[in-house]
């Protein structure tokens, strides 16, 4: 499995570097904006989020659908399936590197989040959960992003998967905006990455390779 | 432990509504070299990439090591060695990095046999798979084949893109292989020529049928071409069935019967020849008549049926 890992971040490198340079620019905005702005001034953050959300969309989008397209042009899979590997074990290892990625951005601009919240504590008490919140609700949608990605690139049009992450977005960013980053969000969001991931994995194992 | 490496159970394809393999059955023994043969687009490569469970199949079943197609684990998978028609490497991968991959996620890596055969095919490890011609992707494929110690090897036209000489280094190497007790190789070829000089059961698919399994020896023992002149005309009806062929020139005829037999070679003396002579007959020309759009049913396809 670590060796199919490997593969897969080796063959999608250039989705790693844009993911650690994306979370080095964010790490740099916080932090400047966390010694430059008043204390309760949330408009740089929330100027911020939005951007950030539409970029990471469209990114996981446009890796999942890398991946399925790479493997069928350049035949990867069959020839992996010459090899003492399943199937199955083929589409862990994409989704595990897919998940990598998405947590190469987030996970340090969380613990800067997280230390940043200790050094500049807010003078009012504030739900303590928030970044755990908005951690969950970003992986999630990225994660979301990349399923929709594995599931449309199937098709041998550009346009599905081009719609498809277009659709998302529209539905995913005003989700967010309406629901918050609660728990209604995170359950939605991981509803439909299951059904997602289900329609992708029956598609991947029952289709000729 | 399976005495059958590959069963092939009613199997049916259907691809765009077109009837591509219509009701295989087929076994091959432990240790058997089985040469598949048939016209292009007769279904070998779709017969063997069902086996490896890379295409579904619309109707039957199919095994490889005893394990059913659809669901080969890892371990079954580490047992088979695989040439691809067209050689399926990762194109934009350099040669050593391929290698490093199948060494990786191989159970078994005989790195002496490998190192052996580089050397022989002389492949450079630095190069990009895209960068080889034909006849070095084969090699470096069958290469990967070989250097897990399969029990089967299934090979999909290995020597396509071949010169003369490492056509030949390919066959020996193939038989060193299954000089190694208990291995197995299942081959698809267009160069008769080499299924002849490997094989020891053949395989011919005609019109989405298996019109013939039987050993080689069978099969030639059983289509006989026969030069027969007659001390005048030639007759017009021989009343021999079966058969496949028949040329008339003045009082020489030169015919080809399928099962031939004893009663068969009383039939014909009862004309009284003046000579009748046995024409050696290649597998290939055995094969051109098999493929023919209505082939006389041999022996094994009685048996299959």
């Amino acid at each position: 499995m670590f060796t199919l890992i490997k593969r897969e971040i080796e063959d999608h490198i250039v989705y790693f570097i844009g993911a650690a340079v994306l979370s080095a620019i964010l790490i740099a905005l916080l932090t400047s904006a966390m010694y430059h702005t008043e204390p309760g001034d949330h408009s740089v953050f929330i100027g911020l989020s939005i951007p950030v959300i539409v970029v990471l969309i469209i990114g996981c989008t446009a890796m999942g659908v890398s991946q399925i397209y790479t493997d069928r042009t350049r035949k990867i899979s069959t020839f992996l399936s010459g090899l003492p590997v399943t199937r199955g074990r083929i589409l862990i290892a994409r989704i595990i590197t897919g998940i990598l990625a998405i947590l190469t951005v987030l996970l340090p601009l969380t613990i800067t989040g997280m230390a940043l919240w200790r050094l500049f504590e807010p003078p009012i008490p504030i739900y303590s959960g928030v970044i755990f919140d908005t951690f969950m609700v970003t992986f999630l949608t990225g994660f979301a992003c990349y399923c929709i990605g594995l599931q449309t690139s199937w098709t041998s049009s550009k346009i599905t998967p081009t719609l498809g992450g277009l659709v998302l977005t529209c539905i995913l960013v005003p989700l967010i905006l309406v629901k918050g980053f609660g728990l209604h969000a995170q359950v939605i969001l991981v509803l439909f990455i299951v059904t997602s991931l289900i329609r992708t994995w029956q598609k991947f194992m029952s289709t000729a390779i | 432990m399976s005495e059958n490496v590959v069963e092939i159970e009613n199997l049916v394809k259907f691809f765009d509504g077109r009837c591509v393999l219509d009701g295989i059955n087929l076994k091959v023994p432990r240790g058997c070299i089985y040469g598949l043969l048939g016209r292009n687009a007769s279904g070998k490569t779709t017969i063997i990439r069902i086996l490896l469970g890379l295409e579904p199949a619309t109707r039957g079943r199919t095994f490889l090591l005893g394990a059913e197609s659809t669901s080969l684990s890892a371990k079954v998978h580490g047992r088979i060695g695989y040439v691809a028609e067209g050689h399926n490497l990762i194109q934009n991968y350099k040669v050593g990095r391929v290698v490093k991959l199948c060494k990786d996620l191989s159970w078994r890596w005989n790195d002496k046999f490998f190192k052996h055969l580089i050397e022989t095919f002389r492949l450079p490890m630095d190069r990009r798979v895209r960068q080889l011609s034909i006849g070095m992707r084969a090699q470096l494929n069958l290469s990967l084949a070989m250097a897990i110690d399969p029990e089967l090897l299934i090979l999909d036209d290995p020597t396509l893109g071949m010169d003369t000489v490492v056509r030949r280094q390919f066959l020996e190497l193939a038989i060193d292989v299954i000089q190694q007790q208990g291995r197995t190789i299942l081959f698809c070829s267009h160069i008769l020529s080499d299924v002849e000089r490997i094989a020891d059961r053949i395989g011919i698919l005609a019109a989405g049928k298996l019109v013939v399994d039987c050993p080689l020896e069978e099969l030639k023992k059983h289509v006989k071409k026969l030069r027969v002149i007659f001390p005048g005309a030639v007759p017009s009806d021989l009343y021999l069935t079966e058969i496949i062929n028949k040329q008339v020139q003045g009082r020489e005829m030169v015919i080809t019967v399928a099962n031939w037999n004893q009663q068969k070679q009383v039939i014909l003396e009862t004309f009284k020849p003046s000579s009748c002579t046995e024409i050696p007959m290649s597998l290939e020309d055995i094969f051109i008549e098999c493929t023919k759009p209505n082939p006389i049913p041999l022996p094994a396809e009685k048996q299959e049926t």
